[in-house]
């Protein structure tokens, strides 16, 4: 992780801002070399065998180096050669092991140093010219590890299980092996209405309404579920749900971050892309290479580039004294370290400053996977919108109406000096003019329109209605419509790509080749691989992470939980899977199934252990506390996004249009002045453009929407494959009265009201059934209908504070006490933990 | 919580604690994972993440209170005097300084030593040089822990403060008062533990300077604001009264324990804990910013209403006199009402340009109420266990910054080789000098600090062994102090 390296204890050797020179190495303290000739078998081949293999052998190469191998050794490591043969004082190798950089000393300090006896004796074999009487015997053993998420993925069949009649595909097989194994039942389908409103959150984000429950609870045809399942998965709020999913990974943001953290006008146009590719199911696969890749496919067409703007969410630093080459490497780190977290479930990032401490990846590697990305340059692509040929005319034509007022006024106002001019100027009022401008009317009526432009320029000099018009044309050319553009990559084949010594951009090693790391399948290339090679490894069937990672993920969204629970981290320090069989077949099938997310979705939703009931169950406290065995589903508070897009839902406000720039619903005052000199000024949306679904919201990394980060949006600096979920007074205070939710309170009162026009408790009834779905239970009921009295009762005995609360959004014919009554009972129930809650 | 649902977490509690030391820890976190069980924070009451925990061992301190000059003042104008830069001034500076070494804007071939107008005397008994800018801090200078030997890695703002916030120059990482609150949990029941007051304009670094990075975010520093309603939300809509609200919260409770008695999950007692924290929170925080009960005295001491010069050019804007000294008054009382870790900004620093007006100004803002706020802790008996920092992401040069070839230089660029910091309180060693910057105050001449060193060091005045408080993410155990830091001894009593 780390870019500057340890604490090296002294400024001028340590600071990586001062530039690799081994400071304060004294070479004459150098041991004195053993007199005699030196045997390297008898001599120096044990010191090696004692005290280096083990790091630098057959089996590891620490930081490049490999010491039972003549010609690896004198090739050097990842910071170049350690022997110099004849050279001792040039020889890294020794001044290191003889303790001379107090930055690097071989062997580690927790093993015993070398004798000077053993120094000096390496020392002569390096003055008399290092010699290897033999090469090594053995090659370098195969990268091999038994760790299980680098073996292949396994088709296994599930076995047998008793409780047949509670399978409904065979996912409930793998599940419920598990759950007989330790005698545990599963748990009763949940009911149809927690059922529809599970399955509407999880695939579209929205609740659905009241008459949806009542159609499919009523819905008696065997296949009713699947029914539902196919209407939501075809409905275009299943791109978006997903999308936003997706987009927490691509770290997708709409301003540069950093100090200046700049606007950036287009990103949304990956944003959408994302949704549309998932609405129509791009597979998978395709989904990956196009935005790892995209602008290298052949032909690539314009939604393929766009596509490649996932790597463009990075971070740009337009800090004034910035070194633009730190943050361009900075910018293909963290493209490397998303790669890999995303698609592989590796902490590859480990490696970028040494080799990974846990999983067998060397620091040579992460720069073979670098030297993928580093070669790119970022480019933006013309991409026009449709609005941009319009704006483009009128443009023009504002232009050309500037232009010809300008024209004619020089002609009609300015022409006829001008012919006086060049008719004939006496020579004593031509040495008054400009030398150049005396030149150009000794040309007579030859003058071109350039020139003619100069001459009327300066006789109109001090005509103030010339100076007005030209300026108005000036002003005007100087602020054209910008084109639109989509951000994407390119390859640049110039950039060579070295190992960088303890992550320091300013101290590159050895060159490193692309690559992928020894332990995964080899990626087969003709020549040199490159960034398109990779994406088509990455999706590989051979590769053992991408279907694994990718399907755990999504499993991750139905259940709270994944079956590797530590998402980001596959690697030894991860947690294994709890059900490894179920894992290999999802990732099996979904390949199979040609890489379809759509078909993905479909088999765990109409799963038996999906539809269970997420009711916690007492007698599993103790031997199953958190739910791995999942012998029930796992409730689930909504994320920020998804919080307001149900209360703008229940209340009738939401505008559900899909895609288009971002949009700036409102915040409380005081947020944008939070960014560097307020270079972030919130101007707020108009019309339907506040009630938009929350991802939409313009995000300013330097100072998100309160309401996102609030319920743990992530702050897109990083790639986030699984948020938070805490659960803070601050956010009770938000969702009791920050303005937005208030004016959903406001618009859900009047919507009570208008819906039902008949009791108080069929009010009560129907607004409980708008926010949570099912109907309120009689004690449920009782507490309604107590809170409404005694607000009702408050209400009326202040009528001034009254109208204030109930707002514009009063229906006329409703006396203002009962209007604000409704108000208090419609956000007492945008609160209750259930309406935050998918079930 | 269900009963049995605590059991659960209690005895996990209990057999965490008891193995956590000791051999047997190690394997029995990785029995866990290997059986899928251990989570995130296991450990901990789901209901109340931030109840106290008790630290690795006694602490000195208990509560902090962080004042940070965005930007990074002159430690040569105002800390660090260098006599030698007045008789060298205009003089180019030895290449052997200068090689191979990175500037934001200065071209160092061609820059001059800039000398300092600044008059210095010694404060004290310990006698520390202070510029005639800071007079009031020069009477605490006996209460303070100075260190002028502070390096940071970062050279720019934004690297630059995360770096001095969470230990690394990234993304991602827990800020000091996050990782506090963490270990130590909050003392307050009716206040955040991490709270965070700006004076001015923004930080560059923005939110990320108090986020709570990887650890879950009720650990993030919450900005309380200083126009309007101190806490954002906190004021009920208009129009519904706090007897709707009292009402309001009741029937959430209520339906709430209804859904509890059905479902089971043990999430929605701390949904209902959460709600009954916030009910008081709204009556805390009103009571918090509300300086009626203060002694005119007081309100003096720290200058809430001195006149405020005009022109303050890049200060902050106006106002800034008046919101910086409350802000400092503001940390005294959210530490008298237990909350953990107060965060001062002011952004206003960065004096490439027009060092001295500028410096004067931000001196006269800053100078009065800090010293106010060292004597009213200390009178209060609150000094001792509570420590102030005044820290900044880095230090200027002594070099006159000459962007663009201008030979004209009236400012300083950054510099992260060596500058001052300093901590007052909680268990420092006051009265201390630590450490020594070179002749020119280029580099160090003794006694570095490095960042993790000083967060090593201030984990340690907690009570908390900065390699053992630690936070499993993506598969390692992170700390403040990355991979490096030592606990200074020297800075401690």
């Amino acid at each position: 992780m780390r870019r500057l390296g340890l604490w090296l204890g002294c400024w001028l050797s340590g600071l990586p801002v001062v530039a690799a020179e081994p400071a304060n190495i004294d070479p004459r303290k150098l041991p004195a070399a053993t007199p005699g000739t030196i045997d390297f078998a008898r001599d120096i081949e044990p010191i090696f065998a004692k005290n280096c293999y083990s790091c630098h052998g057959p089996e590891k190469q620490r930081g490049g180096v490999r010491l039972d191998d003549a010609a690896a050794a004198l090739k050097g490591g990842n910071s170049g050669t350690i022997i110099v043969p004849g050279k001792a004082a040039a020889s890294r190798l020794l001044i290191v092991v003889a303790g001379l950089d107090r930055d690097l000393v071989m062997p580690p300090k927790e093993k015993m140093p070398l004798t000077a006896a053993e120094v000096g004796r390496l020392r002569a074999w390096i003055e008399q010219g290092a010699k290897w009487p033999r090469q090594a015997g053995g090659t370098t053993s195969a990268a091999k590890s038994a760790h299980w998420a680098f073996q292949p993925i396994r088709r296994v069949e599930p076995t047998v299980v008793k409780r047949q009649g509670w399978i409904r595909n065979d996912i409930d097989r793998f599940i419920l092996a598990r759950l007989e194994s330790e005698k545990i039942a599963p748990s009763a389908e949940a009911d149809r209405v927690t059922l529809i409103r599970r399955l509407s959150l999880d695939l579209l984000g929205l609740p659905p309404t009241p008459a949806e429950v009542d159609v499919f609870v009523r819905d008696s045809r065997p296949d009713a579920y699947g029914r539902l399942v196919e209407r939501l998965l075809s409905a275009p709020h299943y791109g978006e749900r997903w999308a936003r999913h997706w987009l927490d990974l691509a770290r997708y943001a709409d301003s540069d971050g950093y100090e200046q953290d700049r606007p950036r006008p287009y990103h949304w146009r990956y944003r959408d892309w994302v949704i549309q590719a998932i609405n129509r199911d791009l597979p998978f696969d395709q989904f990956t290479i196009e935005q790892l890749a995209g602008d290298l496919l052949p032909n690539a067409t314009l939604a393929q580039k766009t596509a490649t703007g996932f790597h463009r969410n990075t971070l740009t630093n337009r800090e004034g004294g910035t070194d633009k080459e730190q943050f361009r490497v900075e910018a293909c780190v963290d493209r490397v370290n998303t790669t890999a977290k995303v698609w592989l479930g590796l902490t590859l990032g480990c490696a970028q400053c040494h080799d990974h401490k846990y999983d067998p990846f060397s620091q040579r590697e992460y720069y073979q996977f670098f030297a993928f990305f580093n070669p790119d340059n970022e480019v933006d692509v013309p991409a026009p919108l449709p609005g941009d040929a319009a704006a483009r005319a009128a443009f023009d034509k504002r232009k050309a109406a500037l232009e010809r007022k300008l024209t004619d006024y020089q002609e009609t106002q300015l022409g006829p000096t001008l012919a006086m001019f060049v008719r004939g100027l006496e020579a004593e009022d031509r040495k008054k003019l400009p030398d150049k401008i005396a030149k150009l009317l000794g040309k007579g009526d030859k003058l071109n329109a350039k020139e003619r432009q100069l001459v009327f320029d300066y006789l109109g000099k001090d005509d103030k209605t010339y100076k007005q018009l030209s300026k108005a044309l000036a002003d005007h050319v100087k602020k054209p419509p910008t084109p639109a553009y989509v951000p994407t990559l390119a390859a640049n084949g110039g950039r060579k790509t070295h190992v960088l010594i303890r992550g320091d951009f300013l101290r590159p090693g050895v060159a490193a080749a692309p690559g992928v790391p020894a332990v995964l399948p080899p990626l087969k290339s003709r020549g040199q691989p490159g960034r398109l090679d990779l994406a088509r490894w990455v999706v590989s069937t051979e590769n053992p992470l991408t279907a694994r990672v990718i399907t755990n993920w999504v499993w991750h969204h139905y259940f709270g939980r994944g079956l590797v629970a530590t998402l980001e981290d596959f690697g030894a320090q991860g947690e294994r899977p709890s059900h490894p069989e179920l894992l290999d077949h999802l990732a099996s099938q979904f390949m199979q199934c040609g890489w379809s997310l759509k078909r993905l979705h479909r088999y765990i939703v109409t799963s038996a252990t999906y539809r269970q009931s997420s009711r916690v169950r007492p007698e599993l406290a103790g031997r199953d506390p958190m739910n791995i065995l999942l012998a029930r589903q796992n409730r689930i508070r909504f994320e920020a996004e998804i919080l307001r897009d149900n209360a703008l839902a229940v209340s009738g406000l939401l505008v559900g249009k899909v895609g288009g720039p971002s949009v700036k619903p409102p915040q409380p005052a005081g947020i944008s002045e939070l960014t560097y000199a307020n270079a972030a000024r919130w101007v707020e949306s108009k019309g339907e453009d506040r009630y938009r679904r929350g991802m939409y919201t313009w995000f300013q990394r330097t100072s998100p929407h309160p309401l996102l980060t609030m319920f743990d949006a992530p702050d897109a600096n990083l790639s986030c494959v699984r948020r938070d979920r805490t659960n803070t007074p601050l956010q009770a205070l938000t969702l009791l009265n920050d303005a937005t939710f208030v004016e959903c309170a406001q618009a859900l009162a009047k919507r009570i009201m208008t819906d039902k026009t008949g009791s108080v408790s069929e009010r009560l009834d129907h607004g409980f059934r708008l926010c949570v779905g099912r109907h309120p239970s009689a004690a449920e009921q009782e507490q309604l209908q107590t809170m409404y009295d005694e607000v009702l009762a408050l209400a009326q005995a202040n009528p001034k504070e009254a109208a204030r609360l109930a707002g514009a959004a009063s229906p006329a014919n409703v006396p203002v006490a009962e209007g604000a009554a409704w108000v208090t009972v419609a956000r007492m129930l945008m609160n209750l933990d259930e309406f935050v809650t998918r079930e | 919580m269900h009963s049995a649902i605590q059991q659960i977490h209690q005895s996990r509690r209990d057999f965490l604690a008891t193995m956590a030391n000791g051999i047997g820890g190690l394997a029995v976190a990785s029995l866990l994972r290997d059986d899928g069980v251990l989570a995130q924070e296991a450990t901990r009451d789901p209901a109340n993440p931030l109840a106290p925990r008790r630290p690795h061992f006694a602490p000195k301190a208990k509560a902090c209170i962080c004042i940070y000059l965005e930007g990074a003042p002159s430690q040569i104008d105002l800390f660090d005097p260098k006599p030698r830069l007045n008789a060298l001034h205009g003089q180019p500076l030895p290449e052997s300084l200068w090689r191979n070494v990175r500037f934001a804007f200065t071209q160092p071939a061609t820059a001059r030593i800039l000398g300092c107008p600044r008059v210095f005397h010694k404060h004290g008994q310990c006698g520390m040089d202070l510029s005639d800018l800071l007079p009031n801090l020069a009477t605490c200078a006996d209460d303070i822990c100075w260190i002028r030997s502070m390096h940071t890695e970062a050279f720019n703002h934004h690297p630059g403060q995360l770096f001095m916030n969470t230990g690394l120059p990234t993304f991602g990482r827990p800020t000091m008062g996050a990782w506090l609150n963490y270990g130590l949990g909050s003392e307050s029941r009716s206040l955040p533990g991490y709270v965070v007051l700006t004076a001015g304009r923004g930080t560059s670094g923005g939110a990320s300077n108090w986020s709570s990075g990887f650890l879950p975010s009720h650990y993030a520093g919450v900005l309380f604001r200083n126009q309007g309603e101190p806490v954002l939300n906190l004021n009920n809509p208009a129009g519904l009264s706090g007897e709707m609200q009292r009402r309001t919260i009741e029937t959430i409770g209520n339906l709430n324990r209804l859904r509890h008695q059905e479902i089971g999950d043990p999430e929605i007692n701390s949904r209902i804990a959460a709600y009954e924290l916030a009910f008081r929170m709204q009556a805390a925080a009103p009571e918090l910013i509300d300086l009626s009960g203060e002694t005119r005295q007081t309100l003096d001491m720290y200058g809430i209403d001195r006149p405020e010069p005009s022109g303050g050019g890049r200060g902050g804007g106006a106002g800034v006199f008046r919101q910086f000294a409350t802000n400092c008054l503001l940390a005294r009382r959210l530490v008298e009402r237990g909350v953990r870790f107060v965060n001062l900004y002011h952004a206003s620093w960065d004096h490439h340009s027009n060092l001295t007006p500028e410096l004067t100004f931000n001196c006269q803002m800053a100078d009065q109420p800090v010293a106010a706020l060292l004597k009213d802790l200390k009178r209060r008996g609150l000094l001792d266990s509570t420590l102030v920092l005044w820290l900044s992401e880095f230090g200027r040069t002594p070099l006159g910054e000459n962007r663009g070839g201008n030979p004209n230089a009236t400012g300083r660029d950054h510099h992260p080789f060596a500058f001052t910091i300093w901590m007052a309180g909680g268990g420092v060693n006051a009265g201390h000098i630590h450490g020594a910057s070179d002749e020119l105050g280029w580099g160090i001449a003794r006694d570095p600090v490095h960042i993790n060193d000083f967060h090593a060091t201030l984990l340690h005045l907690f009570g908390l062994d900065h390699l053992r408080l630690t936070y499993r993410y993506q598969g390692r155990d992170f700390r403040l102090t990355d991979v490096a830091g030592r606990v200074v001894r020297g800075l401690m009593a």
